[in-house]
């Protein structure tokens, strides 16, 4: 489908745009302290906006199950059948938390455009909101992963130690 | 400890056991300890968005990933490994002996294991396979014995990490993991030239000592890095946030513009490679957080620390106790979880036996880079498996006599404090 590529696509710019901006503030702070003498106040707080923003955007866009850091041991060892359940169980407990604390998660994060940000004044439940997002998208993978496993009978998953450390 | 810490804690271990991803087991856990006590469920979210936008050192993380990144793709791992070669290749065993030199060399540059196994580790083991002149098996042994130096010896991801959960001092930290970095290389070569011996391992063909200086200028830029890193950190200069983006920054120009072997497609897919793994790894810093929270309200860590003192646990004994600890679960857990989520339920304990906290530090984070090469869960061993095709089995049965050096050397990081804690003295550590 062109469409979801194209998402996909689109998902991943973000990301690479995020971590940019954020490394090219940091250069920015450095910079403007070591060289110009004249610390700039907003960077520090940008690169932690943009932090705080790489981190949800990924985990709830990008991120597809075995890139987590995870325990697999005994998943990878189960045989197949078992797996399913185990996939099933891990994905029906991130959504029921997730959609359980959504209306107490939203009420925090819009009761917080009473404050703005120290230096860049940007108010906070925007600066926030990425969580809202990062809980959607986990509910809606765990969602469509519950669905593939219930469809396909051979549900493998590939597994990928590749993680940072 | 509450009712509602034992379905928390239940939780989180049984979804973990499943293969939930760790920060998911440990949010949906907080989730339900914070409705099993009432409390108001926007709680956890709250703790993981304040603590990941209020902890300024942990911008580091990322951005040691990206330098870590940037210096793999381009070719500065290539004239590290000739320089190496320059070097020590004319020993016997000599790749061996240049696996771990460049493992020295590159950890002073990465803040990651796994980044220093995948990079110039890959590049390594395809040398020594070439012509069958050493087994696959020991290859990749040695390059994961030794990639485990990589945030042993500064920068270092792990060490930021410590530095988050027990408040103890960044600069300091790495200047503790340095002799005992060197340590371990001097173990692993010692080890490297015992099986030189039994088995005839080649040498190189020995480099003419009048090449060595353009191989050194060839390497010199990137020779340059950990000099740049470490006057930045202790000269004050800047901070070790700081530092490491002046680190991804110099690896970025030096790549780009000094030996132009990055192209913009090849960075923009460091910096999406990048921008994943920092999701991954801010997650579970971020459920760690929401851990400590629960933890500290429920008071376990003085709760522990008070119950040790009641049955007077010497410092030596409880030191023993939770190494031996921390490698079992090294055998299962990967290095993060443990740092961020098991270690702090042990630093009220060691203020409370006065126990130094950066040789503790260093001793956990030299603990846990152990871990990442014992099987059945080392990642290490998983990595270079993924990346080279060399089977598991034949990487793991190479490792053990490594590994046993590599405890060796643990012991004594253990037992004598000083070997970490001098360097950080000379600069006016005061303990």
């Amino acid at each position: 489908m062109p469409l979801l590529r194209w998402l996909k696509a689109g998902a991943e710019f973000v990301a690479v745009i995020l971590l940019a901006a954020m490394f090219s503030f940091f250069i920015l702070q450095i910079f403007s302290r070591y060289v110009l003498n004249e610390p700039l106040s907003w960077t520090l707080e940008a690169c932690l906006i943009t932090w705080l923003w790489t981190v949800f955007w990924g985990c709830g866009v990008l991120l597809r199950d075995h890139e987590h850091v995870k325990f697999d041991i005994l998943y990878l060892g189960a045989p197949n059948r078992l797996r399913r359940v185990f996939a099933l169980v891990s994905a029906a407990a991130v959504i029921v938390a997730f959609v359980t604390t959504a209306p107490a998660t939203y009420d925090y994060i819009s009761f917080m455009k009473i404050e703005r940000s120290s230096s860049l004044k940007i108010r906070l439940d925007y600066i926030f909101s990425i969580y809202l997002l990062f809980m959607a998208g986990a509910v809606v993978y765990y969602g469509v992963r519950a669905f593939r496993i219930l469809r396909t009978p051979e549900f493998e998953d590939r597994a990928n130690p590749e993680k940072a450390e | 400890m509450t009712e509602a810490f034992i379905y928390c804690i239940a939780m989180i271990f049984g979804l973990a056991a499943l293969g939930t991803p760790i920060a998911y087991s440990i949010l949906v856990g907080a989730i339900v300890y914070l409705a099993t006590k009432g409390q108001d469920l926007a709680l956890a979210a709250e703790q993981i968005i304040q603590g990941l936008f209020e902890s300024f050192v942990l911008l580091a993380v990322p951005l040691f990933i990206v330098a870590a990144n940037i210096m793999n793709a381009g070719t500065i791992s290539d004239r590290l490994l000739s320089f190496c070669v320059a070097l020590v290749g004319r020993f016997k065993g000599g790749l061996g002996h240049v696996n771990v030199v460049a493992s020295l060399i590159f950890s002073g540059m990465s803040g990651s294991a796994i980044a220093d196994a995948a990079g110039i580790g890959k590049v390594i083991i395809e040398m020594m396979t070439r012509n069958n002149r050493y087994t696959p098996g020991f290859a990749a042994a040695i390059t994961a014995a030794s990639a485990t130096i990589g945030p042993i010896i500064p920068p270092s991801i792990p060490m930021v990490l410590y530095a988050l959960v027990s408040d103890s001092s960044i600069g300091y930290l790495f200047l503790g993991g340095i002799t005992p970095g060197l340590l371990m290389g001097g173990v692993l070569m010692a080890m490297v030239a015992y099986k030189a011996k039994v088995h005839h391992f080649e040498s190189e063909a020995p480099v003419p000592l009048r090449e060595m200086p353009r191989l050194t200028l060839r390497a010199f830029p990137a020779l340059m890095l950990p000099v740049i890193l470490l006057f930045g950190i202790y000269g004050g200069a800047t901070t070790p946030t700081e530092a490491a983006a002046v680190a991804a920054a110099y690896a970025l120009v030096l790549a780009g513009f000094f030996y132009r072997s990055l192209s913009w497609k090849g960075l923009y897919s460091i910096l999406l490679d990048s921008s994943r793994s920092s999701a991954a790894v801010g997650l579970v810093i971020g459920g760690a957080l929401i851990l400590n929270y629960i933890v500290a309200s429920e008071n376990i860590p003085n709760q522990l620390a008070g119950s040790l003192q009641n049955i007077e646990v010497s410092p030596l004994a409880f030191l023993v106790g939770v190494n031996v600890l921390l490698l079992l679960l090294g055998c299962v857990l990967d290095a993060t979880t443990l740092i961020l989520v098991v270690i702090p339920l042990f630093i009220p304990s060691c203020r409370a036996l006065g126990i130094d906290l950066v040789h503790f530090g260093v001793v956990v984070v030299v603990n846990s880079m152990i871990g990442l090469i014992t099987p059945p869960y080392g990642i290490l061993l998983f990595v270079i498996n993924a990346t080279t095709g060399i089977s598991l089995q034949s990487i793991i049965r190479e490792v053990l006599p490594f590994l046993v050096v590599l405890l060796i050397a643990l012991v004594v990081i253990v037992l004598v404090p000083e070997v970490v804690l001098w360097l950080p003295k000379t600069v006016g550590y005061h303990g």
